[in-house]
């Protein structure tokens, strides 16, 4: 049993000599010292933050925004043990093949491997989000609610299944869950209150040599490791990369300017659309979370076919109903015509409003960068370059327009597109803090900061975990994905370090 | 003379039946005053829902360009040609609404009229 280390305690000039350091304490760095605990390994889990929330901890994420409306810097994460997961929703459902592809009609997009690479891994993904048996897509079979028959054609109903919650505890936040487990690991140690202020590469600017380290109460102290493991998230990993450029003047990995560069998020623009059912009102899986017979809770959503992604050359959407609405004239005249002229009874129809959550288009200008202000350590602060394109607009507007089509075609309902004009999207668009891709993956240096294994491109012992490396980014909610991807390392690096 | 009274007097009331009979069943159907486009209007159940919707498709083209372009195009059978819209895609937004295009020019039809 190893007690969870307080770094603030360990002295001023301290070497720690762990085989490999994993750098952050959220999903991924908990998820890869746990696959890696009883193996030969001495792993260190380095933790800026605490077991609880810290405001001068926190401080430390701040930077500034410019371009589209985004969440501050400091509020869309949070900077102790579990990470994002101490504010997550729970939302879990695996990327889809097509996400891994390459699309001629998405630029920059493709994985350097299809999402076979990742399915060994995702039931234990699953088993770590506490996500109960796998079901996903299965739902339809074994739901007892009368579903919402779309019939065919680009839009089918797809499910997402929940990390689990505990009476009205938020879903499985890891510092909490797996501190424990992580105690039990004989061979890792985990310090909290330890930020890293600099990763020092080897003069030959070919590994890393060591990482230097800082607490809020004065103690610096370096860590050696043979092997190193950045999994800080999508702002932290970038912002740590570009700040250690005392060897590499750009930052590590960044010699072909990428890093910080494509940072995406799922936008969720709510209200975008009307669906009006003319049976009546939709079962409850439509609106809410239903717990199954076998204990997994399940909510239905509307996702575009591969076929009709490719034939519209639309971008990933997962479509929710969000809560009844009323119609005004215009609507009820709409339901009540359409109806009549198809010959189906809308007596009883039911409106409900529909958000999204939409796949961005990666980037280039999208990009973090750092900025001359410091935090409280030393450690130069982000900017946020935030672009959402009208592109991203009507290419979701295209499945919108499809799923309306649908449910004309099949009698069940009828959509009303309520978005037009960028300036209504963007009033009500909310975001996922989903922080994706700001040091993506690419077989080729130069398209990727890390390649398929997530070892940084030109340094030998250096690998990132974590949503920072997808390249392009689907519409799925990364925690699962990125636990079934930190788990595909742990793999890579028993054998690396065998 | 009678005879020829009697006759009369059972006819009016007869007149007099249909008529309030055709009143009582706009309890249950709408009667129209007489349009040159009752060809295509009569494919529309409740026509004045249509013309609430057709209302605000804004359509700027005359009720004869309408009509003239509707009888172009549908058949004597609205639901296949709505079927058709859909299936082709051909949705007209109307406020946001998307209706099949047939139904959207024959509500447009019908708010002109």
């Amino acid at each position: 049993m190893t007690a969870l280390i307080d770094a603030r305690t360990i002295p001023s000039g301290t070497e720690l000599t762990p085989d490999l350091a994993i750098i952050g304490g959220g999903p991924a760095g908990i998820s890869l010292a746990l696959a890696l605990a009883g193996t030969h390994l001495k792993v260190a889990l380095l933790e800026s933050g605490g077991m609880g929330f810290d405001s001068a901890a926190q401080k430390m994420y701040d930077g500034s925004i410019d371009g589209v409306n985004y969440v501050a810097l400091d509020a869309g994460r949070l900077r102790y043990l579990g990470g994002g997961t101490n504010h997550w929703g729970g939302w879990c459902r695996p990327m889809d093949a097509i996400d891994f592809a390459p699309r001629s009609w998405v630029p920059h997009s493709g994985w350097p491997f299809a999402r076979t690479a990742l399915d060994p891994y995702f039931a234990r993904a699953q088993a770590r989000v506490e996500a109960g048996p796998w079901v996903y897509d299965k739902s339809a079979d074994v739901i007892k609610e009368p579903l919402l028959n779309i019939g065919d054609g680009g839009i089918y109903t797809s499910w997402f299944q929940f990390s689990k919650t505990r009476g009205d505890v938020l879903p499985t936040a890891f510092g909490n869950r797996y501190a424990e487990g992580l105690k039990e690991a004989r061979n890792v140690t985990t310090y909290l209150h330890a930020n890293i202020t600099g990763i020092r590469l080897a003069a030959n600017a070919q590994s890393v040599d060591h990482l230097d380290l800082a607490t809020l109460n004065g103690k610096r102290f370096t860590v050696k490791p043979r092997w190193v493991v950045l999994a800080c998230g999508g702002m932290e990993n970038a912002r740590l990369l570009l700040a250690s450029n005392d060897v590499m003047n750009t930052g590590i990995g960044n010699q072909n300017d990428l890093v910080g560069r494509f940072f995406a998020d799922n936008p969720v623009p709510r209200d975008v659309a009307t669906l009006v059912s003319f049976g009546g009102p939709l079962a409850g899986c439509y609106g809410s979370n239903i717990t199954m017979d076998d204990g997994a809770v399940v909510r239905a959503t509307f996702a575009p076919t591969p076929d009709f992604m490719k034939k519209a050359q639309v971008a990933g959407s997962l479509t929710t109903i969000e809560q009844p609405v009323e119609l005004d004239d215009t609507g009820r005249a709409a339901v009540v015509t359409t109806a009549i002229a198809l010959g189906v009874d809308a007596s009883r129809a039911k409106a409900y409003s529909l958000g999204c959550g939409m796949e961005l288009i990666p980037d280039p200008d999208r990009r973090l960068t750092l900025t001359d202000e410091k935090d409280a350590l030393g450690l130069p602060r982000l900017k946020l370059h935030m672009t959402i394109a009208d592109e991203d607009f009507a290419r979701y507007r295209r499945t919108l327009e499809e799923f309306g089509r649908q449910l004309l075609a099949s009698k069940a309902g009828m959509l009303r597109i309520n978005s037009h004009r960028r300036e209504e999207w963007l009033k009500n668009m909310e975001w996922g803090h989903h922080h994706l891709g700001t040091t993506r993956m690419h077989d080729d240096p130069r398209r990727g900061v890390v390649d398929a294994d997530s070892k940084v491109h030109g340094i030998g012992n250096m690998f990132i975990a974590g949503s920072s490396v997808f390249p392009s980014y689907g519409a799925s909610n990364p925690t699962l994905n990125l636990i079934a991807l930190t788990l595909r390392l742990a793999d890579h690096l028993k054998k690396v370090t065998a | 003379m009678k005879r020829r009274a009697f006759i009369a007097g059972v006819a009016a009331i007869g007149v007099a039946v249909a008529a309030g009979l055709y009143r009582f069943t706009d309890l249950f159907v709408n009667h129209y005053p007489p349009t040159p486009y009752d060809d295509l209007l009569g494919k529309l159940v409740d026509r004045e829902y249509a013309a609430r919707l057709g209302k605000a498709a804004h359509q700027t083209a005359s009720a004869d360009a309408l009509a003239a372009r509707l009888r172009k195009t549908v058949p004597d059978d609205l639901k296949t040609a709505i079927g058709a819209d859909i299936a082709a895609g051909r949705l007209s937004e109307v406020d946001g609404w998307l209706v099949p295009q047939t139904l959207m020019l024959l509500s447009a039809l019908a708010s002109k009229v």
